[in-house]
């Protein structure tokens, strides 16, 4: 992403001065917590850990990072490879694709507005905060997806760079060497958290009663979203149409994790490793095939669905939820995830009339927010350098 | 809002004693109309009511400010539900009592949804609750999945039985 260490030379005098003359977002002075969130009616500000306060020049420091493929042990991966703008920070893959070409196992969260995320990952109740969980692309090895190493050139890079020095030195003030995975992580964390989607047609429907913001259509399927016999509001409510959220006012909250049907194999294990959700953590029978809820925000940009992206259509979900469950019968995965014992009882199957099934898929689609995927405060600070 | 049919189903089908056959309940079909623009009134009430809008904004109107569940502050404006019991008849204030106080209140959605709450919770004398047949939301009319009517119960901790879509409140006395 940032071209051959040849090329670099003359990029940086091109660069150079518009990274000097950083704007910081309309937040004023770089002092602690100085971020201004400017979120609209109807959504909390968000829950931040109070050992790294948001601030402007974190955050811009976080999209540097986040965009650099020097990030990764052989230059060819950054945070944005497996989440992209334009696809609402998720790749488009059923499954990840680390930087040396090793599969994970589950598909890609969405990164937008996971800022009010009370766990992160799919099925890991304790992984909490985003400082914490940038460790994991970054140095885990099950599977590798970065591939950094600890003592390798990764902090020699950035100290020596000088867009670097300028950013850092603004990031953190004030520290003798700000040079360190700590603070790489805080930086990503903030500007991970800077991702808001809260501008979607629906938004302006519902928070803004513009009535010509969406369909009639988009209209009688949120009616139907929000019906008892669906459910789907139980899992995917509140602001962010998930259950898993928190925020400055409420940051404790249980996350309740679901088994939704999709497989039921035969023997210990009903859905296939290592995908078992949270009883990977748990070791408690009744966790296996528990997995978060996603955000509905974008929905209709992040397919394929489910944790192993194993269903590529938003129709193809409905289908799903519409049976109670998927029946696989023959290869192996041959199972009736109908009958998944640890199945969420809200998955009771439900009619849909085809008008139905477009007036949802309508306002799914109404939750795609376009000034997110295109707004250059998210966007990679290097383009013309790829 | 939490609510729950299918657990009952759930908890009647695990009910049937092993071996016999039960036909399963087919699966429920769900209505995409928005809720009608009336709330009924009816039950062991001695005035059944059909209220539109134009008839609660007449009536004696008051605010309450409930926090929702991501502890965003909400403004419901609407009419107290003990004035539109009252005027329908329920035995409430010197009447509530003996068996008046085996009454309950069956509010329903327009998709179905049902809750029950007790008349001694709402009178002054017993509950206090001041529960709301809420018409606005934040200064602008309910509407969608929401409206036009919705009861609320400013200091319930869960938001289960602040009913939207509402459409009938039902009195019903257990003991006459």
């Amino acid at each position: 992403m940032w071209g051959t260490y040849r090329t670099r030379g003359l990029i940086l005098a091109v660069l150079l001065p518009a990274v000097l003359s950083l704007k910081t977002s309309g937040a004023g002075p770089d002092a602690a917590g100085d971020y201004q969130w400017n979120l609209p009616k109807g959504f909390p500000k968000p829950y931040v850990p109070a050992d790294n306060p948001m601030t402007a020049a974190k955050v811009e420091l976080g999209r540097y990072l986040f965009y650099n493929s020097r990030m990764s042990a052989n230059g060819k991966a950054s945070c944005a490879t497996c989440h992209k703008q334009e696809l609402a920070f998720t790749d488009g893959r059923a499954v990840g694709l680390g930087a040396t070409g090793e599969l994970h196992s589950r598909s890609a969260m969405s990164l937008v507005n996971v800022a009010w995320s009370a766990t992160l990952t799919w099925s890991n109740p304790e992984m909490k905060t985003l400082e914490k969980q940038a460790l994991v692309p970054m140095f885990g090895d099950h599977p590798v997806e970065l591939g950094l190493r600890e003592g390798d050139n990764f902090l020699p890079m950035l100290r020596s760079d000088p867009e670097y020095r300028v950013l850092f030195e603004r990031a953190f003030p004030g520290e003798a060497d700000p040079f360190t995975i700590a603070n790489v992580t805080k930086a990503i964390a903030s500007f991970e958290r800077s991702i808001v989607s809260a501008r979607s047609p629906y938004d302006r429907y519902h928070y803004d009663r513009d009535d010509n913001a969406v369909s009639d259509s988009a209209k009688r399927g949120e009616i139907l979203f929000f019906n008892q016999h669906l459910h789907c509001f139980r899992c995917h409510g509140g602001f962010n149409f998930t259950d898993a959220t928190v925020s400055e006012r409420n940051p404790d909250r249980q996350v309740e994790f679901h088994n939704t049907g999709l497989y039921n194999l035969p023997g210990l294990l009903s859905y296939p490793s290592p995908n078992v959700g949270i009883y990977e953590y748990t070791k408690s029978r009744e966790d296996i095939g528990k997995f978060k809820v996603p955000t509905l925000r974008n929905i209709a940009l992040t397919a394929p669905y489910m944790h192993d992206g194993s269903i590529p259509t938003l129709e193809g979900v409905l289908n799903h939820y519409a049976a109670g469950g998927r029946a696989i019968a023959s290869g192996p995965y041959a199972g009736n995830g109908r009958d998944n014992p640890n199945k969420d009882p809200l998955i009771g199957g439900f009619v849909l009339s085809p008008q139905d099934r477009e007036d949802l898929i309508e306002f799914l689609q109404s939750l795609t927010d376009d000034m997110t995927i295109h707004d250059p405060r998210f966007a990679d600070p290097w383009p013309q350098k790829n | 809002m939490s609510q729950h049919p299918s657990f009952l189903r759930f908890a009647l089908l695990a009910a049937v004693p092993a071996g016999l056959v039960l036909a399963q309940a087919p699966p429920p079909q769900a209505s995409q109309s928005a809720a009608a623009a009336t709330i009924a009134v009816k039950g062991d009430v001695s005035t059944p009511l059909a209220l539109k809008a134009e008839d609660l904004a007449k009536m004696p109107r008051e605010t309450v400010s409930v926090e929702d569940q991501d502890g965003t502050k909400i403004e419901y404006e609407g009419v107290p539900l003990r004035e539109i019991l009252k005027r329908a008849g329920a035995p409430l204030g010197n009447q509530l009592r003996g068996k008046a106080l085996a009454s309950y209140v069956l509010a329903q959605a327009h998709d179905g949804y049902e809750v029950v709450f007790a008349l001694g919770e709402l009178d002054p004398a017993f509950g206090n609750e001041q529960i709301l047949v809420a018409d606005k939301r934040d200064g602008k009319p309910l509407f969608g999945y929401q409206g036009p009517f919705r009861l609320v119960f400013p200091h319930d901790k869960a938001e289960a039985r602040s009913v939207r879509m509402l459409e009938t409140l039902e009195v019903v006395r257990l003991l006459k």
